[in-house]
């Protein structure tokens, strides 16, 4: 079974000047959101980037792929809170993607926790399709 | 050379399959949205997914590319409007993957032609960091026009 996933942006003018609309995603749950090489850059002055969304994606996959992993070992999270952080060097690229998460998982200790959020980490389809950068890593901690 | 950090943060409760989301623009506060892994899979019902922003991410990545490689060619777009289809799919003995992303891009950039886009959209996907690593990973096609204004 395939999903597919679909997002529209326009632009005008030149790169550093001018400015973008990412103006629909298939879903209707976010858009407009304007974005600029500046903001992407420099200070974000409120606008999103294309580093800011991949930290979204990954963010949510991991999240997805820890309480999986979590609940098929018997130990269900009530709650987890992940933050991921994309860094992004011009001219190289993107250089690091940071994953942190705090868990309210009964039943689990901190040992076990560390672990399944490591294998959410290697097994999110995020991670597996961003294995191409060079530094993926993951904190974990109960809350 | 400067290192630029962005960041995005998630609350989920409860398990992937019962449970949800949400996921915030930590770094600007720009969106807050619900996300479910039926949502991800399954029927949309209006919220969004990991691949529906990868899709966000990778046509704002590449029409800034696109932009920039028209400008070197001595015809700066006046406008673009690019188009980003990421696809899942389960893979055979390795669950679900991100196998595609598929980009068509529309440009309005007088005194281009179609082979000067041609270039300029294959340079544009060489030179997207977004591009690099996804192709890596997965397939990554293009599909470039020249919109009228063009020549």
């Amino acid at each position: 079974m395939a999903a597919d996933r679909t997002a529209h942006v326009t632009w005008s003018g030149s790169l550093m000047e001018g400015s973008g609309t990412i103006t629909s995603v298939e879903s209707g749950a976010f858009g407009p959101l304007d974005v600029s090489w500046a903001a992407r850059t420099e200070d974000t002055e409120g606008l999103t980037s294309p580093e800011e969304l991949i930290a979204a994606a990954h963010a949510a996959c991991f999240s997805m792929a820890l309480s999986h992993g979590l609940a098929q070992g018997g130990t269900p999270p009530e709650k987890l809170e992940v933050d991921a952080t994309v860094t992004f060097v011009p001219g190289t690229g993107i250089t690091k993607i940071a994953l942190a998460v705090r868990g309210s998982v009964p039943g689990l200790d901190e040992a076990a926790f560390r672990e399944a959020a490591e294998g959410a980490k290697e097994n999110c389809p995020v991670s597996k399709a961003l294995a191409a950068v060079p530094e993926i890593t993951v904190e974990a901690s109960l809350a | 050379m400067p290192r630029i950090v962005r960041e995005a943060e998630i609350d989920w409760a409860g398990t992937t399959a019962r449970g949800s989301g949400v996921v915030r623009a930590a770094s600007t506060g720009s969106f807050e949205l619900p996300a479910t892994i039926a949502s991800r899979i399954e029927v949309i019902e209006g919220k969004t997914s990991p691949e529906e922003l990868l899709a966000a991410a990778h046509a704002t990545c590449y029409v800034t590319s696109l932009g920039s490689e028209l400008a070197r060619l001595g015809t700066p777009p006046e406008s673009m409007s690019v188009r980003c289809t990421i696809t899942m799919d389960e893979v055979e003995g390795a669950g679900h993957r991100i196998v595609s992303s598929h980009i068509t891009a529309r440009a309005t950039a007088p005194g281009a032609d179609v082979e000067s886009l041609a270039a300029a959209a294959q340079a544009a996907d060489e030179g997207c960091p977004f591009s690099a690593l996804i192709r890596a990973t997965a397939t990554v096609t293009l599909d470039a026009t020249l919109d009228e204004g063009g020549s």
